[in-house]
């Protein structure tokens, strides 16, 4: 289990708590009732001896010391009970010991004779006495003739250790028991009162622009899950509005401004194809067209770029050989080159593929060799680089052309920026191609890195994640049911 | 061959229209979704030429009403949407071609020619033009008998020309017959390549049959022919 979940930490947290208030609550029920238990007893014993005093050798001085043995013997058979009692005379004589007890939990022989202690009240002390740990109290009862006596009465301590081991014994298997079994209905507990939100997170997972009408399970449970989803669908409701607004507003764009240049481009070629015109006619009817065809390249180009940056709506994923694509691509503008006297060379990693829309990166790829060749003086040099560099695919094309100014250089990417607006305007091109490869390398969660110096050769580097090794074969069943979407 | 257009930009079916009579097709005009589904249901048509974007009944709609129909006419979609899913949803719907505006006529009309002479078509192994002679088979090209070595690229472009012998063809049909869509809109790699075919082509003989349109594109054809 991940250490860092909530599920864990909750779970963590509240076993944590509990053992603590267990072990507390454990130590303090223990060591109240092993006090109570030692008090009950001294009481007991003390309570014994003055009766003793009291009772019996309070008469010893009329009836004789036969009559207090037989007494004590008669009503306290001690060795019944598992006591012990001594009574020792001033002189040090002893009046009356008992023997060992029948279940033999001490030795009455091996308890040494008590020392000093011949006031009242004096703390209990212990003796370990062969068998097993006997404790003892004494106290000194002086008799109405005058004679004083040591009364010391015991008891087998086992009976109080063996209630307080069977109490530690209870709370030491106890505790463990009862916390694991909290432990375990937690775990179900967070796990059942979490599972909204597994559900949620995998729904989120799947809800991509392309599905973006989908929305979160709610369990209507009235709880803050609840209102977690609700808030969450509220707010994919708003960006489900806005990707519509956006590809609502790129085709009434497209079909505003689209329909305009259709009659333009009609009209235009009715009136070329209508013979005879003179010369000077037929050469504007062509310069007309001719920016017609432009404006209508922007207009489509602009409308990728939009699309493109509202989302991945409308890009494949599929898996694509960068390396093939680049050697492709290079071999169809391989004439533009030759004509300009430019070598081309190829350093191409083989197996380097990415996850993507193959008509799209070659686009890239296009927009890259046209600038390159457009930009490179004749009998330059351009290369073409493929590699994978960790869990990156590179694709470089390098040229050691006139170069980008250095404070042109953070422009480059935004739309019509022409870093040499005279010279660019005459080789025909849109102004959008470098916003068209930056915008295609964003969707699919790549960039562009551009390098360059003024004194010439630009370097234009598009990274894309690459698709692990092994990957490509598992989605090669799509890529022909998708077929006819690209055409 | 009667083609019905339904298309409600007015101007945008008067000079299709104007450009397929001259063609010498009998062409109907409707601006209204309803009213197209009605010519269709009364009238015989070769081809349906339909616009998207329609008062009344919109294009899908009105495209899945003929299918409904079990109609096989052949339906080409001439709209200014041009997302993929469109495309796709409208090819699902039974259209059988897709051409986005702007498009340049010549396009509308070759696709319209191969629309309408759908099924086999006859294609000889060998196209002549003139002294100029392209055989499928053996891939090659003959000059009044002499044989001009071509790359793969160029001779893709000129059988292309060549299978539309007499036709403007526009850069952006070149480019996507002979390349594919993604070197749409930047370069001038038409220009080249074709400038290399007529070093090949064209240089060695008096007679020029590859030529420039100026703003349209390109065309293969013998003038010297009345």
């Amino acid at each position: 289990m991940n250490a860092r979940s909530l599920r864990f930490r909750m779970t963590a947290w509240y076993a944590g708590l509990l053992g603590a208030a267990l072990l507390l609550f454990g130590t303090t029920v223990y060591l109240g009732l092993s006090r109570h238990l030692n008090r009950q007893m001294n009481e007991s014993l003390v309570g014994q001896a003055r009766t003793i005093g009291q009772e019996l050798l309070a008469y010893v001085g009329a009836r004789g010391d036969q009559y207090a043995v037989t007494e004590m013997n008669e009503s306290y058979s001690p060795e019944i009970n598992a006591r012990f009692i001594r009574v020792t005379r001033q002189n040090g004589k002893v009046l009356y010991r008992s023997s060992s007890p029948h279940n033999g939990s001490f030795d009455a022989s091996q308890i040494p004779p008590a020392k000093g202690a011949e006031q009242e009240g004096f703390p209990p002390r212990f003796v370990n006495a062969a068998a097993g740990p006997v404790v003892l109290q004494g106290l000194t009862y002086v008799a109405p003739n005058g004679e004083r006596f040591l009364i010391e009465t015991g008891a087998a301590y086992q009976l109080i250790a063996d209630e307080l081991r069977s109490i530690r014994l209870a709370f030491a298997l106890g505790i463990p028991v009862f916390l694991l079994g909290a432990v375990a209905g937690g775990l179900i507990l967070v796990k059942n009162s979490l599972q909204p939100i597994r559900e949620i997170t995998k729904q989120a997972e799947r809800i991509s622009s392309e599905s973006i009408g989908e929305r979160l399970p709610v369990v209507r449970t009235g709880d803050e899950v609840e209102r977690l989803a609700l808030s969450l669908n509220r707010m994919i409701e708003r960006l489900e509005e806005a990707i519509q607004h956006i590809s609502r507003f790129s085709a009434d764009v497209s079909h505003e401004l689209r329909t305009p240049l259709t009659i333009l481009q009609g009209e235009l070629e009715a009136m070329a194809s209508h013979r005879p015109h003179d010369l000077e006619s037929l050469e504007m009817i062509g310069n007309a067209l001719e920016e017609i065809d432009r404006l209508s390249k922007i207009v489509n180009q602009l409308l990728i770029i939009s699309r493109l940056d509202a989302g991945q709506a409308g890009i494949e994923r599929l898996p694509v050989n960068l390396g093939d694509l680049a050697l492709d691509a290079a071999e169809q503008m391989r004439l533009l080159a030759d004509e300009k006297d430019i070598v081309m060379s190829y350093a191409i990693e083989p197996n380097i593929f990415v996850l993507g829309d193959h008509l799209r990166l070659k686009q890239v790829l296009v927009n890259l060799l046209d600038n390159a060749i457009k930009y490179t003086a004749d009998g330059g040099r351009l290369e073409v680089r493929v590699s994978g560099q960790r869990e990156f695919a590179h694709l470089t094309v390098s040229d050691n052309g006139i170069g980008i100014d250095r404070e042109a250089l953070p422009h480059i990417f935004e739309r019509f920026y022409r870093a040499d607006k005279a010279r660019s305007r005459t080789s025909g091109g849109t102004g959008l191609g470098l916003s068209i490869v930056n915008s295609i390398a964003a969707a699919h969660d790549g960039h562009v890195a551009v390098r360059s110096s003024e004194r010439g050769g630009t370097t234009v580097t598009v990274v894309l994640p690459l698709l692990p090794r092994g990957q490509e074969q598992l989605c090669s069943k799509k890529e022909m049911t998708s077929e006819p979407i690209s055409r | 061959m009667r083609i019905l257009l339904i298309e409600d930009e007015v101007k945008v079916a008067a000079f299709v229209k104007r450009g397929l009579v001259a063609d010498r097709y009998a062409v109907d005009v409707t601006h209204d979704g309803k009213e197209g589904l009605e010519f269709v249901s009364s009238f015989q048509y070769d081809l349906v030429i339909l616009d998207l974007m329609l008062p009344g009944l919109d294009g899908t709609s009105v495209l899945r009403r003929i299918r409904a129909g079990d109609s096989k006419i052949p339906v080409l979609i001439l709209t200014a949407r041009d997302g993929v899913r469109d495309k796709v949803s409208n090819f699902e719907a039974g259209a059988d071609d897709y051409l986005t505006k702007p498009f340049a006529f010549a396009e509308l009309l070759v696709r319209v020619k191969a629309l309408l002479r759908r099924g086999p078509v006859n294609r000889s192994s060998t196209i002549r033009l003139r002294d100029l002679e392209l055989d499928r088979l053996l891939q090659q090209v003959k000059r009044n008998g002499k044989r001009i070595e071509l790359t793969t690229k160029e001779y893709s472009l000129l059988e292309y020309l060549m299978s539309n012998a007499g036709r403007v063809l526009s850069r952006n049909m070149i480019i996507e017959h002979v390349w594919d869509a993604s070197f749409d809109g930047l370069t001038n790699v038409v220009d080249v390549y074709i400038r290399h075919l007529r070093k090949k082509v064209d240089d060695i003989s008096d007679c020029k049959l590859i030529h420039t349109v100026r703003g349209v594109g390109y065309a293969i054809r013998d003038e010297s022919e009345p």
